[in-house]
């Protein structure tokens, strides 16, 4: 078991004006180095949990709430959400209306400057996030001048200077082309190989699924399934019911399941070419185990 | 049959001089489904903006049903081209939903008793009785790019553009954008749309245009096009999951546009070998 840096605590939270909650008693706890992604429909409540994880909810929107969030061992009852930014960044969809600077350098440079950093400390933080989110040779561009994909890692980048132990991404990639998005998934990925705990929500499941380490599978505001995104991906007729469908190579071994006698469905490309290629050298006459190469 | 679109020779132009169209002929005939696909800054939402009058040709010519655009206005196109823009946000200006459905018919003059059945269509074909009275900008996006889709179908334009439809729907969205695809097509429509979405592509449209920097790269039936690996990796495009693990795995490379026909192509072949 690693260490809990996010734990959510029977946590419900009721919006401003609303009788029902929008996160229903959430209990579950995101550990240092995960990388979990947060799936379900619309309003299921995962941008909740998301605004939750950094006390926009409640200490911003207002609204009641119950239980409680505890972040890196502070508690969302005693902290406000300054307290929260030091341990937790967060990127919105739009990262374009996020930004009030004329150039790139600047934008990154813009919260140490409010938070009263030194000159040389924040020359030195740019320059080492613009080279990790592969942002040099923008440094003097207006971020209005960035593609979509370049804007969200300008987004991360700003967060970045931050030096936060945890990265919320929510729905970043949804309005990019594929470029755009690979170049955000491909960063977080770095991110989290540099030992950085990652959230995402995304609808992407193929992304989702060669990505994250963990899924949470919220619905109607309730946290119904949490835990390793390969054991998460094996339940179809439960993930349907709350409105999710698998991966395209999942589903295609879920419906040859009988036939082939799978044990335990790939979630990703790679993992299903293996397997149909195997079952193929089975078809051919070798002595292939498909209970051996799904472990 | 006679294209209900076409452009021929069409460079666009945008003032300081970037030539977002380089010379782009396309043919779109009534009824057809087609996907316009590429990666950003390709030229796709430009060429779709000629198609209602939005923008016009700095070279070359656009038809639409018979009419050159240089002579139309953007309002009498309109009514033939109707036009879904990607963020439901740019196009929602009404503090109701109900009014937001009034709009098209009001503008284009429907009678009454036209615009009351117009609307008691989209309200059912699209689940939106239930929020009639609520300000979209309070909705969800799923439900904001209902709304805004359910607006252009209430004046039922000859064609329907639909500019990135599954940017941020969930897959009860995906589901209903489905079944107005089908039924649009039924009911003798035709439909363009620009999307990032190959898996959506893939089982939604029966031909696809590739464009790369203000070029058609590859105008082709849908099987077609993600055999051309060479062309879809220049244009920055992947297709599904499953049409790769069929081009990995399959011995004859077929091409599978859907996880429905990959599991039944494996369902016979394996019992084909038990016979």
């Amino acid at each position: 078991m690693g260490t809990p840096i996010i734990e959510f605590k029977n946590f419900s939270y009721y919006y401003p004006n609303t009788e029902e909650p929008a996160i229903k008693q959430i209990h579950a706890t995101i550990e240092e180095g995960d990388f979990v992604g947060l799936i379900g429909p619309n309003k299921a409540g995962k941008s909740t949990a998301c605004l939750s994880m950094i006390g926009i909810a409640p200490h911003i929107l207002g609204g009641d709430w119950m239980g409680d969030v505890v972040v890196n061992h502070e508690t969302i009852q005693s902290s406000n959400v300054s307290d929260f930014t030091k341990i937790v960044g967060v990127v919105f969809q739009d990262a374009e209306s996020q930004f009030t600077q004329e150039t790139v350098e600047d934008e990154i440079a813009f919260a140490m400057c409010n938070m009263g950093f030194e000159r040389s400390e924040m020359i030195k933080r740019v320059n080492e996030v613009a080279i990790s989110c592969n942002l040099t040779e923008f440094l003097e561009r207006s971020p209005f001048q960035l593609s979509g994909g370049q804007q969200q890692r300008l987004a991360v980048a700003c967060l970045l200077a931050l030096r936060p132990k945890v990265i919320i991404l929510d729905e970043s990639t949804s309005q990019l082309d594929p470029k755009g998005r690979d170049e955000v998934f491909k960063l977080v990925k770095e991110l989290h190989r540099q030992g950085r705990t990652i959230i995402m929500v995304d609808h992407n499941i193929e992304k989702m699924a060669e990505y994250t380490t963990k899924l949470m599978v919220f619905f109607e505001g309730e946290l119904k399934l949490y835990g390793p995104t390969s054991e998460i991906l094996q339940q179809k007729e439960l993930l349907n019911d709350y409105h999710i469908r698998l991966p395209q190579v999942t589903d295609a071994a879920y419906g040859l399941k009988e036939t082939y006698q799978f044990t335990k469905l790939p979630i990703n490309l790679e993992e299903a070419s293996r397997t149909f290629k195997e079952y193929r050298g089975q078809e051919n006459g070798s002595n292939y185990s498909n209970q051996e190469s799904c472990p | 049959m006679d294209p209900i679109i076409q452009t021929k020779n069409l460079v666009h132009e945008y003032k300081g001089g970037v030539q977002a169209l380089k010379g782009v002929d396309v043919s779109i005939l009534p009824n057809d489904l087609i996907s316009i696909i590429g990666q950003n800054g390709s030229g796709k939402t430009t060429l779709v903006r000629h198609f209602n009058g939005l923008l016009k040709p700095t070279e070359g010519s656009v038809v639409i049903d018979g009419e050159e655009t240089t002579t139309k206005s953007v309002g009498y196109l309109s009514q033939k081209v109707g036009y879904v823009f990607q963020n439901p946000n740019h196009q929602i200006f009404s503090s109701t939903v109900m009014d937001e459905l009034k709009v098209g018919p009001k503008n284009f003059k429907f009678s009454e008793e036209k615009t009351k059945e117009r609307i008691e269509y989209v309200v059912n074909l699209l689940n939106l009785g239930k929020i009639l009275d609520k300000h979209p900008m309070t909705l969800d996006y799923t439900r904001k790019k209902l709304v805004t889709i359910a607006s252009v179908l209430a004046y039922a334009p000859k064609v329907m553009i639909l500019d990135e439809p599954t940017g941020g729907l969930d897959e009860d969205g995906r589901r209903l954008l489905r079944k107005i695809l089908s039924l649009l097509h039924e009911q003798g429509n035709t439909v363009v749309m620009i999307s990032h979405d190959m898996d959506f592509v893939a089982e939604n449209t029966d031909r696809v245009i590739v464009m790369a920097e203000g070029k058609v790269l590859l105008d082709s039936q849908i099987a077609n096009v993600f055999s051309e690996t060479e062309i879809l990796e220049k244009a920055w495009i992947e297709p599904p999951q499953i049409t790769l693990l069929g081009l990995d795995v399959d011995p004859e490379k077929r091409i599978f546009l859907s996880v429905g026909d990959f599991v039944s192509h494996y369902k016979n072949r394996s019992s084909q070998k038990i016979i």
